[in-house]
């Protein structure tokens, strides 16, 4: 409940009636019209004559009752547009719900599976930071350790596949299905996905035979199936669709539809059982770095003072080396291996995203090798060697054995086969 | 009785939130992909679920949506937030606000209004109030403008099954300008008199759509004793009067109604149990019943598990419920073809089944046997004055049905409702007017401060709106025929073509009694636009003579080019009709016989030349 104040605002002539509201400009005054219309009224010369409080419901929709108690799925919340609502002051949308709101309201839910649920912040994901994946992974131990059957981890989708990534090493070989759901249409909205991506992560982590790290959201335009994608492969590829998330270089793990009961895996799956290997150990010194045409080499020697780097280059596995000594351009090879030589690791990811890194096939490739930068033949995503180097970071310094530790597959973030799909 | 207009229509513009054409795709094109949707509802702004939106919810429908490439984008497939609002749709709006003496909103707030039918992908219609209080000249006096307000259209329905509508986007995001007149009305004549001058203004502007379905009126109907009630749809500007007078007479026999019940039985509420009846007619020879305890077994084209909370659908039931102190009064007309009865059975199908059976209904009519019937009020409890209703459906949706109708039956005054206009001028129950709580702020959008810039290019671009309109066409038209292009729908096209450099009077005769009379005959231009411009370039030519022009439409009617429809009717002129003169010497002789080529004041000129 909250008291609004019920105001009649006369202004040039014209007298409005209304209730008052937080206004996001300034120089304004909101009314909400007895129609349901809000306008703006210019503040300079109005006169707003006060006509007592009125009280009305902010907390959303009748609150279903919930079971007390644990229930199979653990549902934990971190923020992010698949819990938000909107914010009258400024009129966009924030994460406030908690995540028992949310399940309350997300009808059909608990047909779906018995479920508890918490918030362990309320943030924006581009707002998450490694020291998050660190405290948000403790919390889903806490929770396996537990006895759940299944995690369901809801999150802002802008970062979601760098937390996903991050869950898979830090969490690896969980006896239970960990997925994070996002939504691309926020809740407070008739057509918000939310409910639909929450409905089919809860019935795979309940019901489905995997166990892997796992990312729920739409398959594809239509409120109908949902896909998986594993912790270590996905990646957000659209600023607005339903189906942003696409799986990179592997199919998506398995489909599911919680309407037909249909869970269908698409590739070897980690199956449930057997023991947690928990390491929540970040390193939060390491950065990621774009090259671009045009790249000064004194930017990257500003680098030096990190402790891990991913180096996003072009192509199959390349940075500027200007190997025929072209007027015009610059290489950044040397820079790079005194960085490497100094003692930071240097990790090669691809800005092509799909496809497998080479960097035997060029010269600029072979040089970036002979620099100390490591990749070749890896087939991960940008995002993913990052969450990756900020966790072996977290537990290893030796440059010798990070690249080890780097280039071993360890949660399916490399895979053997570069599959046509 | 109390009247109040609401006009909506279309703008000549590109969509509202997107910048995607207006055209619409062809009706037989088919769809280039479709999108499978669910929508639930959420709350507004004030906390509160509005009962249309809840209602609508709980049908459990899927939406299926044809998509096009040209007129669709991620926008109306709500895949992508809107864009900032069309400035040419917000210029026209604020134009037509000012010639309505309106004041304009110093910062405008678009809204979300939950519609949960579909008809928006989004499950809202994104709409805008701009302006309030205005008013309108009328012959009757001043009829008051409450509000001028900016929205989108909402998709077309294509098909709708049990538990699918299907709906094409093309038509979804169109800008409309939405006008309501305060209920000023004072009776059928004076409303349809008022919408025809609104229509008048708007279309004054030049800049809004025309066709069918371009413009909408909804009536506001408000009795003093009865409700305000909103009836959505009506086409025909001629039909208003009689759906004002029919929901007059339908409020009154409803409040006869009402008494009636009060009389039998007081203010109590009836709370029957609800009674399953599907072993009474397990033999019945009524086809209606045994069709719908065999049909229920599952959703067509859904595959509703019971996660969806859709227990029960293993097959059909009966239900039923009695009706006390009912007898005689279900069947009770309120309108020609609308019984109290069709006003429960559209709350029934509001819960999605198709209607009900009831006991003022003859019953030999659905095969239904006096020992059937006799079961059915034994079972029911069914006394001296009572009625009875029943519904064959799944469990649940029958359970639901029979609910909305006790809700109906229960409410004991005219409850205020949204209904559809019928053909026949009598209305539909579709849902309950809804309130406040439908709106709520769209949170992707920043408000729009209005200046007085604006303001000013607003006015300057909207023109001297309908009277400067008139004075214009008085200039160059004779009186009667200025006042009818005035009215026709094809005035902006006439001004297009005057601009052109067409004869006003050879171009207002074309389009308001050439093209009648060809249409008349089935033959109708395919692209009028184009094809007229194209005639009266070639006319301005010299190519063909006025008497041509019908004839020659007719072969452009057919698919020809002017040319082309013109060939064997080129003029006759300067030297060769000199030749024609000096054989054939008499002018009535010429005109007889090459009408359709010679231009009889040329002929004239050149015989008194000689």
């Amino acid at each position: 409940m909250e008291k609004l104040k019920r105001a009649r605002i006369t202004s040039r002539g014209r007298v409005h009636e209304g209730i008052m509201l937080p206004s996001p400009k300034k120089e304004f005054l909101v009314l909400k019209l007895d129609s349901g219309y809000n306008i703006g009224i210019r503040k300079e010369g109005a006169k707003v004559e006060e006509l007592g409080e009125v009280k009305v419901e902010t907390g959303g929709e009748k609150k279903m009752e919930t079971k007390k108690g644990r229930g199979d799925i653990a549902i934990i919340g971190t923020g992010g547009t698949v819990s938000s609502k909107v914010e009258y002051k400024t009129g966009a949308v924030f994460p406030s719900t908690t995540p028992e709101d949310l399940a309350k309201n997300i009808p059909g839910l608990d047909k779906v599976c018995t479920f508890h649920a918490r918030e362990v912040f309320a943030i924006l994901s581009e707002d998450m930071t490694p020291a998050h994946w660190s405290v948000a992974a403790a919390e889903i131990k806490k929770e396996i350790d537990a006895g759940a059957k299944g995690v369901v981890v809801l999150h802002g989708t802008d970062t979601m596949h760098y937390t996903s990534a991050a869950f898979s090493f830090m969490l690896q070989d969980s006896p239970v299905p960990i997925y994070l759901v996002g939504s691309q249409r926020s809740s407070d909205r008739p057509s918000t996905d939310a409910r639909i991506n929450m409905l089919n992560a809860c019935f795979a982590a309940a019901n489905g035979p995997m166990a892997n790290v796992g990312i729920c959201m739409h398959a594809g335009m239509d409120d109908d199936a949902c896909v998986i994608h594993l912790g270590t492969k996905a990646r957000k590829m659209h600023t607005s669709r339903r189906d942003a998330f696409k799986s990179v270089n592997v199919p998506p793990l398995a489909k599911v539809d919680y309407r037909s009961s249909l869970i269908e895996p698409y590739m070897k799956y980690k199956e449930r059982g057997g023991k947690l290997k928990f390491d929540n150990r970040v390193n939060e010194n390491v950065a990621m770095v774009y090259t671009y045409p045009g790249i000064h080499p004194e930017f990257v020697d500003k680098l030096s003072s990190y402790e891990g780097i991913v180096i996003v280059g072009t192509g199959i596995g390349h940075v500027p080396t200007n190997p025929f000594g072209d007027k015009l351009a610059k290489r950044i090879t040397p820079n790079l291996k005194a960085l490497v030589d100094s003692g930071i690791p240097v990790a090669f990811a691809s800005q092509c995203i799909f496809g497998r890194i080479n960097m035997d096939m060029y010269a600029a490739g072979r040089m970036l090798q002979e620099a100390g930068v490591f990749g070749h033949l890896a087939d991960w995503t940008p995002e993913c060697a990052y969450a990756k180097m900020c966790w072996v970071l977290g537990h290893e310094k030796r440059v010798d054995k990070v690249k080890g530790e780097m280039m071993r597959n360890i949660a399916g973030e490399i895979a053997e086969r570069s599959e046509v799909l | 009785m109390k009247c109040g207009l609401e006009i909506h229509q279309r703008l000549d513009t590109g969509k509202l939130f997107c910048r995607c054409s207006s055209t619409l795709a062809d009706t037989e094109r088919s769809p280039e992909y479709k999108l499978k949707r669910r929508l639930r509802a959420s709350a507004g702004e004030m906390g509160e679920l509005d009962i249309a939106a809840r209602m609508e919810q709980e049908k459990e429908k899927e939406f299926h949506y044809d998509g096009f490439f040209e007129s669709c984008c991620l926008v109306e497939a709500d895949e992508e937030p809107p864009l900032d609002m069309d400035a040419e749709a917000l210029r026209i709006v604020l134009g037509i606000a000012q010639q309505l003496h309106m004041d304009v909103c110093d910062e405008l707030h678009v809204m979300r209004k939950i519609v949960v039918d579909g008809s928006n992908t989004s499950g809202f219609q994104r709409t805008c109030l701009v302006a309030t209080g205005g008013y309108l000249e009328t012959s009757k006096g001043k009829v008051r403008i409450s509000t001028v307000a900016v929205e989108e259209e909402s998709s077309g329905i294509v098909a709708e099954e049990a538990h699918i509508k299907h709906y094409r986007l093309d038509r979804l995001g169109i800008p409309l300008i939405e006008l309501a007149t305060e209920p000023d009305i004072l009776d059928a004549e004076h409303c349809k008199e008022t919408a025809e001058k609104i229509g008048l203004i708007l279309r004054a502007t030049g800049k809004v759509a025309r066709g069918i379905g371009t413009i909408r009126q909804d009536v506001n109907v408000s009795t003093e004793r009865g409700a305000r009630v909103e009836i959505k749809g009506a086409q025909d500007l001629r039909t208003i009067p009689l759906y004002v007078q029919n929901e007059v007479k339908r409020q009154e026999e409803l409040l006869r109604v009402i008494g009636e019940v009060g009389k039998r039985i007081g203010d109590k509420e009836i709370k029957p149990k609800v009674v399953d009846l599907t072993k009474t007619f397990a033999k019945t020879e009524c086809g209606l019943i045994k069709k719908g305890l065999e049909a229920q077994t599952g959703k067509p084209g859904t595959n509703m598990g019971k996660a969806e909370g859709l227990h029960g659908l293993t097959g059909g039931h009966v239900l039923g419920i009695r009706l006390e102190g009912h007898e005689g009064l279900i069947g009770r007309e309120l309108v020609p073809g609308r019984r109290y009865g069709t006003e429960l059975s559209d709350y029934a199908k509001s819960a999605g089944v198709k209607g009900i059976i009831h006991s003022d209904e003859d019953f030999a009519k659905y095969k239904i046997s006096d020992a059937e019937k006799e079961a059915v009020r034994k079972a029911l409890g069914v006394k001296k004055g009572d009625a009875f209703a029943m519904v064959v459906a799944h469990k649940t949706t029958a359970e639901r049905a029979l609910h909305r109708v006790l809700e109906r039956a229960n409410m004991r005054r005219v409850p205020e409702e949204t209904r559809k206009a019928n053909q026949d001028g009598t209305s539909s129950f579709m849902r309950p007017l809804a309130g406040r709580a439908r709106m709520y702020p769209e949170t992707d959008l920043q408000t729009i401060e209005i200046t007085d810039k604006l303001l000013g290019e607003a006015k300057a671009a909207a023109g001297g709106g309908l009277e400067e309109k008139e004075k214009k066409l008085g200039g160059i038209l004779n009186p009667e025929m200025a006042g009818r292009m005035l009215r026709s729908r094809n005035l902006q096209l006439f001004e297009e073509l005057v601009e052109a450099g067409a004869e006003p009077m050879l171009a207002a005769g074309t389009l308001e009694q050439t093209l009648v009379e060809l249409r008349r005959e089935g033959l109708e231009l395919a692209r009028p636009r184009e094809q007229l411009m194209e005639l009266f370039a070639e006319y301005g030519k010299g190519l063909f003579v006025k008497a041509a022009i019908p004839e020659i439409l007719r072969g452009m009617c057919g698919g020809k080019k002017v040319r082309e429809a013109a060939k064997g009717m080129e003029r006759i002129s300067g030297a060769e009709l000199g030749k024609l003169i000096k054989e054939k010497k008499d002018f009535g002789a010429i005109m007889r016989e090459y009408r359709l080529r010679v231009d009889a004041g040329e002929l004239k000129k050149a015989m008194e030349g000689k």
